[in-house]
C-alpha cells in the first residue's frame, strides 16, 4: 500500500515538474509557443531570438532553479532530522547568512586583494566555505548544548552577526560593487549561466553518493543521539558528514542565487505529509523533487507577477512558504 | 555457566563527577537482573556506561570476556541492545519500520533489509504481542503499545544482553505486567541476559534472579531477592520511616496502627486483612487475634504494625495465648467477628466472643444471623449484625 502511494507520488511530482518546466520555458516577457520550444530544445532549430532566449536564458535558469530547490530542501531535511526540530533550515540557522558574508567578502573586497573579474567558481567556494563555518560551529555546539532552543537561538544570533559584518562591508565598499552584491543578496535566479548550472550538477553527483550512505544512520538518528549510539552509529562521522553535506547544499545555492528563504523549511514538511513517512530513504528523493517543483513554480511567479519587473525569489518563497509551514504545523499529527 | 557481563572496580559518572564507584559484579547468561535504588542514585548512569553511551571514569567492563573499550560500536550493538528512559518519537514511521531500525548493525551500507532481517523483525513483533500493530504509525499508538515496540526494536537487534532503564514507568498495571512478562520469557526462553532498572520492588523481587541495590554512589547489596530484599535493606535503600515493607509478601503498607487498641478484630484466613485496612484508614486503633503465624492476616497485620495475638503454625490455641487475648478484649471497647472460618485449630476464637459479651463489650459480627446462631447459640442474640465493615463505620460515627 505504502509503496504504491510513494510510487504514485513520485510519478505525479515528476510529471508536475516537466509541466512546470515547459510553462517556464514558454512564458516570460517574450511568449514562445510550445511547438517552437520542442523544435528549439530537441532539434536546435535556430530561430535566432527565441532560440537564444531558450538556450541562453530560460533553460539554464530553470534547470539551475530546480536543482537549487532540490538542494535547499534536502539540506533543510538533513538539518531537521539532525537537530530534531521541525523549524530549522539553512536560512533559520544562519547558514545562509554565513554564506552571504563570505560572498560579500569576495565580491566587495575582491578587487582590493587583486582578483580581476570574479569567476563564479570563487563565489561558490566562498559561499560553501561560509556555510561550512556556521554549520560546523552549530554542529560542534550541538554536542555540548543539548537544548535545541538554545541552539536555535545561537543559530539566529550567528545569522545576525554575519549580516552585521556584511552590512559594515557594504558601507565601506565601492558603489558599483555594492549594487551587484545587494541585487545578489535579494536572491534571484536571473542571469544564471550554464557554467553555474554545471557546478551544481557536478556536485549533485558527488552529493547523491553521500546522501545514499547517510540515509541509514540518519534514520537511526530519528530515535535520538543516544539510541543511535547504542545501535552502532558512528556519531562523529555522521556529524561531520552532516556538516559537509548541508553546508555544500546551502552554500552552492546561495553562491549564485543569493540567500533563498523558506524552501529549506517548508518542503521537507510537505514531503513528510504527502508521503506520510519519516523514512529518510523516501524523504530525501521526495524533498528533492518537491523542492524542484516548488522552486520552479516560485521562480515563475517571481518573473510573471509584476512582469517585466522581476521580484526577488525570497519574497515569493516566503509568501508561499510561511503560510504553508503554519498550516502544515497546525495540521500535522506527529513531528519528525 | 558463561559470564556475559562483568565489571571490575568500575566507577561511573560524568566528567569529573563520580556518581557510582566500586562496581565489581558478574552476570551470567540468561539471568534476569534488576537494579533498585532511589531516584538520583545513579542507576541510569550505570546502565548508560555498560551500554557504552558514556565512558566509564575508571575500571573495566567485559562483555563475553572481551573488554568493552576494545569493541567497535557496531560489535557492541550486536551483543547488547538498550531501552532508554528517553521516549523516542519518530512520528511517521510504521511499527514495522521502527522495529526494523534494530537491524542497523546487520544491514548493508544502504540499510537494505534482507529476507532474514524481515523474519527477525516479524519475530520480534510477535514476541511482544504486537504483530497486529505492524502497519500502524508509531505516533498514533498508546504509551503501552509504543513501549512494546521499543522493546521489540531492542530484541530485533539480536543482543545477548538487553539493558532497560525504567521501562515500566508511565505504564498502567496491565501493560506493566505484560511487559515484564515479555522480558522474563526473553531471559528464560531465549537465554538473553536482562538488566533492568525498576521502581517496583514487588515485581522485581518476584521475577529477578539477582537484585542490585544502589544508593548514594555505591552498591549496597547484590544477590538473589530472597537474600537481599528485606525490611531493613529496603528501609535503608529508600530512607523509609513511616512505611513498612513486608519481605514475605513483597508489599508496602503505608497505614499505621495508632496507640489506643479500642477494637479487637477476631480474624483468620485472610478475613481480617480488609478490615484492618478500612479500620486503620479511618483512624481506629486495633488489635487482632487469635491468628496462626502461617496466616496471611498475620503477615498483613504485622506489616501494618497491628498487634497480633498469635499462635504458632498448625498448633491448637494454647491457654496462655487465650489469656492474652482476653486481657486485650478486657481493655478494648468493641470486638468484631470477621466471619473467619472455624476449625479445630481455632475454636477458641469463639470463646473470645463469649468473653466479650460477658464483659459487656459491644460485639459485632459480619456473619449471617443463622450462621451465628449455629456457632454461638443463644448468645448470638446479643451480637450486633453488620452487612460489611462500612456499616460498622456508620455505627461508630
Amino acid at each position: 500500500m505504502r509503496r504504491i502511494r510513494h510510487t504514485t507520488l513520485f510519478i505525479l511530482s515528476s510529471i508536475l515538474f516537466l509541466f512546470l518546466l515547459l510553462i517556464n520555458l514558454a512564458f516570460g516577457s517574450v511568449h514562445i509557443p510550445f511547438k517552437d520550444i520542442f523544435q528549439i530544445v530537441f532539434m536546435h532549430s535556430s530561430d535566432s531570438t527565441a532560440c537564444s532566449i531558450i538556450w541562453k536564458i530560460r533553460l539554464p535558469r530553470i534547470l539551475f532553479a530546480s536543482l537549487s530547490g532540490a538542494y535547499l530542501s534536502v539540506g533543510g531535511l538533513l538539518l531537521q532530522v539532525f537537530f530534531r526540530n521541525p523549524i530549522v533550515g539553512p536560512y533559520v540557522l544562519g547558514i545562509s547568512a554565513g554564506a552571504t558574508l563570505m560572498v560579500g567578502i569576495v565580491m566587495l573586497l575582491g578587487i582590493s586583494i587583486g582578483l580581476a573579474g570574479i569567476h563564479p567558481f570563487y563565489i561558490s567556494l566562498a559561499a560553501a566555505f561560509g556555510a561550512f563555518c556556521v554549520t560546523a560551529l552549530l554542529v560542534a555546539l550541538s554536542a555540548k548544548v543539548k537544548d535545541i532552543v538554545t541552539l536555535l537561538v545561537i543559530g539566529l544570533m550567528m545569522g545576525y552577526l554575519c549580516y552585521a559584518v556584511t552590512s559594515i562591508l557594504i558601507t565601506f565598499a565601492a558603489k558599483e560593487k555594492v549594487k551587484g552584491f545587494v541585487l545578489w543578496q535579494m536572491g534571484s535566479f536571473s542571469g544564471v549561466v550554464w557554467k553555474e548550472f554545471y557546478i551544481l550538477l557536478f556536485s549533485a553527483l558527488f552529493l547523491s553518493i553521500l546522501l545514499s550512505i547517510i540515509k541509514k544512520p540518519l534514520n537511526a538518528f530519528l530515535l535520538g543521539e543516544e539510541y543511535a549510539k547504542t545501535m552502532g552509529v558512528n556519531i562523529k562521522l555522521l556529524r561531520n558528514l552532516i556538516v559537509i553535506i548541508s553546508s555544500l547544499l546551502a552554500g552552492l545555492v546561495t553562491a549564485f542565487a543569493g540567500p533563498v528563504a523558506f524552501i529549506g523549511i517548508a518542503v521537507p514538511h510537505m514531503a513528510r505529509l504527502l508521503f506520510k513517512t519519516s523514512d529518510n530513504g523516501i524523504l530525501i528523493p521526495a524533498s528533492a523533487i518537491l523542492g524542484a517543483d516548488v522552486t520552479v513554480l516560485c521562480d515563475l511567479v517571481a518573473r510573471l507577477l509584476m512582469s517585466p519587473v522581476e521580484l526577488p525569489i525570497s519574497a515569493i518563497t516566503a509568501l508561499f512558504g510561511a503560510p504553508v509551514v503554519i498550516f502544515l504545523l497546525l495540521k500535522r499529527r506527529a513531528t519528525i | 555457566m558463561r559470564s556475559v557481563l562483568k565489571t571490575e572496580e568500575l566507577c561511573v559518572g560524568y566528567g569529573k563527577k563520580e556518581i557510582v564507584s566500586g562496581i565489581s559484579q558478574e552476570i551470567i547468561k540468561g539471568q534476569f537482573v534488576s537494579i533498585l535504588g532511589p531516584n538520583g542514585s545513579g542507576k541510569t548512569t550505570i546502565l548508560k556506561t555498560l551500554a557504552k553511551v558514556i565512558a566509564p571514569l575508571r575500571g573495566r567492563i567485559y562483555i563475553n570476556g572481551l573488554l568493552l573499550d576494545r569493541l567497535s560500536s557496531k560489535e557492541v550493538a550486536k551483543n547488547l541492545s538498550v531501552v532508554l528512559t528517553e521516549r523516542p518519537s519518530p512520528g511517521l514511521l510504521t511499527a514495522f519500520e521502527f522495529v526494523a531500525l534494530g537491524r542497523y548493525p546487520y544491514t548493508d551500507i544502504f540499510g537494505r533489509l534482507t529476507e532474514k532481517d524481515k523474519e527477525k523483525i516479524k519475530e520480534a513483533l510477535q514476541l511482544v504481542n504486537a504483530k497486529e500493530l505492524s502497519e500502524r504509525y508509531f505516533g498514533e499508538l498508546s504509551d503501552g503499545e509504543r513501549q512494546k515496540l521499543v522493546i521489540a526494536r531492542a530484541i530485533a537487534q539480536e543482543p545477548e544482553i538487553i539493558i532497560l532503564d525504567e521501562p515500566t514507568i508511565h505504564l498502567d498495571p496491565k501493560n506493566k505486567i505484560e511487559l515484564l512478562g515479555i522480558l522474563y520469557r526473553l531471559s528464560k526462553k531465549k537465554g538473553v541476559t536482562v538488566l533492568v532498572s525498576l521502581h517496583d520492588i514487588d515485581v522485581a523481587s518476584r521475577i529477578s534472579d539477582l537484585v542490585l541495590l544502589v544508593k548514594e554512589g555505591r552498591i549496597i547489596d547484590f544477590g538473589p531477592p530472597e537474600k537481599v530484599i528485606n525490611q531493613e535493606r529496603i528501609a535503608q535503600l529508600y530512607d523509609l520511616k513511616d512505611v513498612h515493607f513486608n519481605s514475605k509478601l513483597y508489599t508496602f503498607e503505608l497505614l499505621k496502627n495508632n496507640k489506643r487498641k479500642d477494637i479487637f478484630v477476631i480474624a483468620g484466613a485472610g478475613t481480617g486483612t480488609p478490615l484492618y485496612r478500612t479500620l486503620l484508614r479511618h483512624g481506629f486503633g486495633i488489635v487482632t487475634g487469635i491468628i496462626h503465624e502461617n496466616d496471611i492476616d498475620f503477615h498483613v497485620a504485622n506489616s501494618m504494625k497491628v498487634e497480633v495475638v498469635s499462635e504458632r503454625a498448625f498448633q491448637k490455641i494454647g491457654k496462655n495465648t487465650l489469656k492474652k487475648a482476653f486481657s486485650f478484649i478486657a481493655h478494648a471497647k468493641a470486638v468484631i467477628d470477621s466471619d473467619f472460618p472455624v476449625g479445630s485449630f481455632n475454636r477458641e476464637n469463639i470463646d473470645l466472643i463469649h468473653y466479650a459479651i460477658k464483659k459487656e463489650k459491644k460485639a459485632y459480627t459480619l456473619r449471617k444471623k443463622k450462621e451465628a446462631y449455629e456457632l454461638y447459640g443463644n448468645l448470638s442474640k446479643k451480637l450486633i449484625y453488620l452487612n460489611d465493615v462500612y456499616s460498622f463505620l456508620e455505627e461508630r460515627r
